[in-house]
């Protein structure tokens, strides 16, 4: 039984960051845009919370600068998008070498050298009354109700309604007096929102620490889990948890068969399934290419 | 002609652009900007040897990009180019291991094609699936590039681990020398012919090919091509063949060549980089020559910009990615302006 809670632990500690990555593509999934940029605004917001809290001392600052950044990046991607009509795969490309390329500079910047840092503390832990999920981050706890509000949100609101009229039609949104180009804006700042807290997570819920690229491709899993989850927030968060059971899974296959297999090997587990999974939901669905411009393009 | 002077001044302007944005961050974070662009000048062109050792960088680059730009000309989106990339030097390498006693007029020409024919297959299965059943090639080709990364950590320090090496970096073992087709310069004549042969060839494919007319013609208007005939999931498959083997060949020339082993996790950004080099040349041959020699000239630079500005080596890749940012963005000031105006009063 302690085994289970350990590895439900290790569960909820991956998957939370890449549930949150998974959330903010799906907000501006539904609103017309493929959010490559996922991991760039990932490792933004995971490089913001450490030196907020480094250099401030204080969590609730950190948290909130770095929720700040990742808004106003989200914001020129959603400005490079919508108002200079540049290609969305190559922004959101361009988006995570800046947060990559500018998280090493500021870190280098400011440190002196390219070393991990560690902060004193993290994210608040919810404390000894969970039992053995008591080392597990406040943020894991809100986890499953902003995937309960974010569904609230898109398939019960209002506005929910009309963003997703801005995705797939956006000559409908307008009719009813949406301005497509606004909601895209809203989305990407929501998104934004999620991304940091998917970075906050990642560097602070555990670790403490943030290293050079630590992301690691969770961004561009999280948005796979989109795909795979068919752009429903429900779906999408058990898309990007069932990513994370099988890096979990991955991890511990390590320690039993580490003498058979090659532990690099077994790492490439979850991106196998991520493809595994894209390939499921083309077939599902019959395909899954973008078109390379939001539908606001297509219906003129 | 009015076409080809926006094609030659539009990425200029880009770079223009994403030079003053990147100043203004340096001089945020306290470098001094003018000191910094004078030195990648000096570092990358102008100082002595800088121009052998940018080419040094420009020449992989170079042929990663030409294979690049022939699948962006066909729409689509391989940016597994770094994937394609570690692949080739792996297959290259195993060659190496399995004929270490044949002769290097053998082994040299064989190691390259494997390299292609590994660059071609690492990048064969995201054009299968996405031809096949429309599996989206972004997210496929993102996730090989993380795969075939961890293949190059598992075969460096696993079965072709270099014992001899001090473990702070795990590699293979070190070509002999008659394997080598440059010293650790990377500019040597073999290596220049390959390249410009590789520009020939890529620019007849191009031009002069029923295949570049109708890729092309796939890229820019897929129902074009449906009633002219073509059929998209041959174009598609060749394209990312040649993209393949291009960026396979790439990877395999910096093993034979500069490198001589193959390093785990080396040149991280050589695949980004080609797709910016193809997209700033508008998947031009002659264009991504001159693309290639100038990102090829901002790596050199930034290997020796710590030394001499104290300015951390990731301001390039910051610089890179601005230019990416920006680099397909339809900004024609004028004529939005006037567009929007119209627009308004269709809306």
């Amino acid at each position: 039984m302690i085994e289970f809670h350990e590895f439900l632990v290790a569960i909820l500690r991956s998957g939370t960051p890449l549930i949150y990555a998974a959330l903010a593509g799906v907000i501006v999934h539904r609103s017309g845009v493929w959010h490559l940029g996922l991991e760039g605004i990932m490792i933004i917001g995971a490089c913001v919370t450490i030196i907020g809290i480094v250099l401030t001392n204080s969590f609730i600052v950190a948290i909130l600068s770095a929720i700040i950044i990742c808004i106003i990046v989200s914001i020129l991607q959603w400005f490079v998008i919508e108002k200079l009509k540049a290609n969305q795969i190559i922004v959101g490309l361009g988006i995570t070498g800046i947060g990559i390329g500018g998280t090493a500079f500021a870190v280098e910047s400011i440190f002196g050298s390219l070393a991990a840092i560690s902060a004193p503390f993290g994210i608040p832990r919810v404390g000894d009354t969970f039992g053995p999920y008591s080392g597990l981050s406040i943020l894991v706890f809100i986890m499953p109700f902003a995937v309960l509000s974010l569904w609230v949100l898109l398939l019960r609101s209002r506005f929910g309604l009309r963003l997703a009229a801005a995705g797939e039609h956006p000559f409908a949104a307008r009719s009813v007096g949406a301005n497509p180009s606004i909601m895209r804006l809203i989305a990407f700042c929501v998104g934004g929102l999620f991304c940091a807290l998917a970075g906050a997570e990642l560097a602070a819920g555990s670790l403490q620490i943030f290293a050079q690229n630590m992301v690691a491709g969770r961004g561009f899993m999280g948005f796979a889990a989109v795909i795979f989850g068919g752009g429903h927030p429900v779906g999408s968060a058990f898309a990007a948890m069932f990513f994370s059971i099988v890096s979990v899974v991955g991890i511990r296959m390590q320690i039993h068969l580490g003498n058979f297999v090659s532990h690099d090997l077994l790492l490439c587990l979850p991106y196998i399934v991520t493809v595994l999974g894209i390939w499921i939901a083309a077939r599902a669905k019959g395909r899954t290419n973008s078109a390379s411009q939001p539908s606001e393009l297509r219906d003129q | 002609m009015n076409g080809k002077i926006e094609i030659i001044i539009r990425p200029l302007a880009f770079i223009l652009l994403a030079t003053i944005l990147c100043g203004i961050i340096f001089e945020i974070a306290g470098f001094s900007a003018i000191l910094m662009f004078n030195s990648i000048l000096d570092g990358a062109f102008l100082g002595s040897r800088s121009l052998e050792k940018s080419l040094r960088w420009a020449l992989p680059l170079f042929i990663t990009a030409v294979g690049v730009g022939i699948s962006f000309r066909c729409g689509f989106f391989n940016i597994g180019a770094q994937g394609q990339f570690y692949m080739g030097s792996v297959c290259a390498v195993y060659v190496t291991e399995y004929m270490s006693g044949a002769n290097a007029v053998i082994v040299i020409p064989l190691g390259m094609i494997a390299g292609m024919t590994g660059g071609a297959l690492w990048s064969l299965w995201p054009g299968y699936l996405k031809l096949r059943y429309g599996v989206d090639e972004v997210i496929t080709t993102l996730m090989s590039n993380f795969i075939a990364g961890l293949i190059l950590v598992y075969v460096t320090s696993g079965p072709l681990k270099d014992q001899s090496g001090s473990g702070q970096q795990a590699s293979t073992k070190i070509l002999p020398s008659e394997f080598r087709i440059s010293d650790a310069s990377g500019v040597s004549l073999t290596i220049i012919l390959i390249t410009i042969s590789v520009g020939i060839t890529g620019w007849l494919i191009i031009n002069r090919t029923s295949f570049g007319t109708l890729s092309s013609l796939a890229g820019r208007n897929p129902t074009m091509l449906k009633y002219q005939g073509g059929k998209i999931w041959q174009l598609g498959l060749v394209s990312f063949i040649i993209s393949g083997m291009l960026a396979g060949l790439s990877g395999s020339i910096e093993l034979f060549g500069p490198s001589g082993r193959v390093v785990s996790g080396f040149l991280p950004t050589h695949g980004f980089t080609a797709i910016l080099v193809a997209l700033v040349a508008s998947y031009a041959v002659i264009g991504t020559a001159f693309s290639a020699l100038f990102f090829g000239g901002l790596f050199s630079a930034a290997l020796f910009l710590p030394i001499f500005t104290g300015l951390p080596t990731s301001a390039i890749d910051l610089f890179n990615a601005i230019i990416a940012l920006l680099i397909t963005a339809r900004i024609t000031l004028g004529k939005k302006f006037l567009r929007n105006r119209w627009s308004h009063s269709h809306d």
